[in-house]
């Protein structure tokens, strides 16, 4: 159907006709939609819609036997790779999170896992390792507060580490005593005997150098 | 301070993984490492996407048998499909236990660890096998403070996984997250400080020559390792 469509959308499209010679527009890819597989998935997940899914099928299973018969070389195999994708497709719609990644990233997935696991199987016994235990399919726990965030912060202090080093040992003093052990403008200078105006300054001298040297390695 | 993992596995390791092409040992050692590692979480995710896009725009195979396709679908759709919506499973976190420690284990080896042999102990090492196929080889190694692994080289491919705590050689210091491979070639000898011991996961290929015969007698470290 969703050929058909394509072709007569083609055939009165006189605009079409006047722009590419015949040829190319009978070979050109059918027009997806952004967002026909990830509305068509939500259809299935919802109201098991069997027109939805008949419309990814179409699409999906001749190039999943495609890429089959590539990993495969047999058509049997490749076949059944393709009905255990699109057999997990139709039940686990419910499964898809569109924020996660698109409908072909997530039919990827299952077609590698499924492959995986009939590889696997053949070979060794059960038990042994298997797709889900290799694949969390992007479902990492966003574990004890922003990870990423938690990462970044490392990363940037390692890179700065080197740069820190390298600061004049007054204005090192200064922004070990600020930064590392977290004391008041006002303790340092008590601390050190120095004026409070000599901490601050020391303080955005230090930055500065820091900014500037890690736009430096920034590239 | 945690630490931020610094030795990833090379990007075709990463491309092959989420093909799904590398052996499934192998695979597993990179899983763990992207459960620890948010920077290969990313670096996976558009290595999906990436495949996810190859796949939409795969040439279509045309040498079809009609009925083939058009029975799949019948048959798929008489099924009953999955209902509710997506509940993210809570990771009930997994831990092992040995010499008195607890440790937390990732994800990815979650399920296998539950299948784990016993704990060997030799000196400040012990060793436990996880289910894994028959040429390669796949353990926890714990070592204990102030351990020094015997120097040894390796029949075959080694990678090391550091899980927990800290392990030094002679090219560098590993934490969790850092993933080593050596080669035949590499001679090493791993060693942990004396305030820090450490978790692995290590996965050995077969030394195919010497698996048999007197030759394994000559080296009774190696059945205790490998």
């Amino acid at each position: 159907m969703l050929e058909s469509t394509v072709l007569s959308g083609h055939h009165d499209n006189s605009r079409a006709k006047t722009r590419m010679p015949d040829r190319m527009t009978i070979s050109a890819e059918p027009n997806i939609r952004t967002g026909q597989w990830e509305d068509a998935l939500t259809y299935v997940a919802v109201n098991a819609d069997k027109a939805a899914y008949a419309e990814l099928f179409s699409y999906f299973a001749p190039r999943l036997k495609a890429f089959g018969m590539k990993m495969f070389g047999n058509e049997q195999q490749a076949l059944e790779m393709v009905q255990d994708t699109m057999l997990n497709v139709w039940k686990k719609a419910n499964l898809f999170d569109a924020s996660r990644g698109c409908a072909s990233t997530w039919i990827f997935t299952i077609a590698r896992n499924v492959r995986f696991d009939m590889l696997r199987k053949k070979q060794s016994r059960k038990d042994d390792i298997s797709a889900d235990d290799l694949w969390a399919d992007g479902d990492y726990p966003e574990q004890e507060g922003s990870t990423t965030e938690q990462w970044e912060t490392m990363l940037m202090s390692e890179k700065l580490a080197p740069h820190f080093d390298a600061l004049p040992p007054a204005q090192r003093m200064v922004m070990q005593k600020v930064y590392l052990e977290e004391k008041s403008h006002q303790e340092v200078s008590d601390e050190l005997g120095i004026p409070l105006g000599t901490v601050k300054s020391r303080i955005r001298l230090a930055l500065d150098r820091l900014r500037e040297a890690l736009d430096d390695t920034r590239s | 301070m945690t630490h931020a993992v610094k030795f990833h596995p090379g990007m075709m390791l990463m491309e092959q993984y989420v093909e799904g092409t590398l052996s499934a040992e192998v695979a597993l050692a990179v899983a763990t490492h992207i459960d620890l590692c948010p920077h290969c979480q990313h670096l996976c995710q558009d290595l999906h996407n990436d495949q996810g896009s190859q796949l939409a725009k795969l040439a279509p195979e045309t040498n079809n048998n009609a009925d083939d396709f058009a029975q799949m679908l019948e048959f798929i759709t008489a099924q009953q499909p999955n209902t509710g919506s997506h509940a993210p499973k809570q990771q009930e976190s997994v831990t092992v236990n040995v010499n008195g420690r607890e440790f937390r284990i990732p994800r990815a080896l979650s399920r296998l660890v539950t299948q784990q042999s016993k704990w060997l102990q030799l000196g400040g090492i012990a060793t436990a096998k996880l289910p894994a196929g028959e040429k390669t080889h796949v353990s926890l190694l714990y070592i204990d403070k102030g351990t020094e692994v015997p120097n040894h080289s390796h029949l075959g491919m080694e990678m090391t996984l550091v899980l927990s705590g800290r392990i030094y050689d002679e090219s560098g210091e590993y934490g969790a997250g850092d993933l080593l491979i050596n080669s035949p070639d590499d001679t090493h000898t791993p060693h942990t400080r004396a305030d820090e011991d450490c978790l692995c996961l290590s996965v050995l290929s077969a030394p195919l020559k010497f698996n048999k015969g007197l030759v394994r007698l000559l080296n009774p470290l190696q059945q205790f390792f490998y």
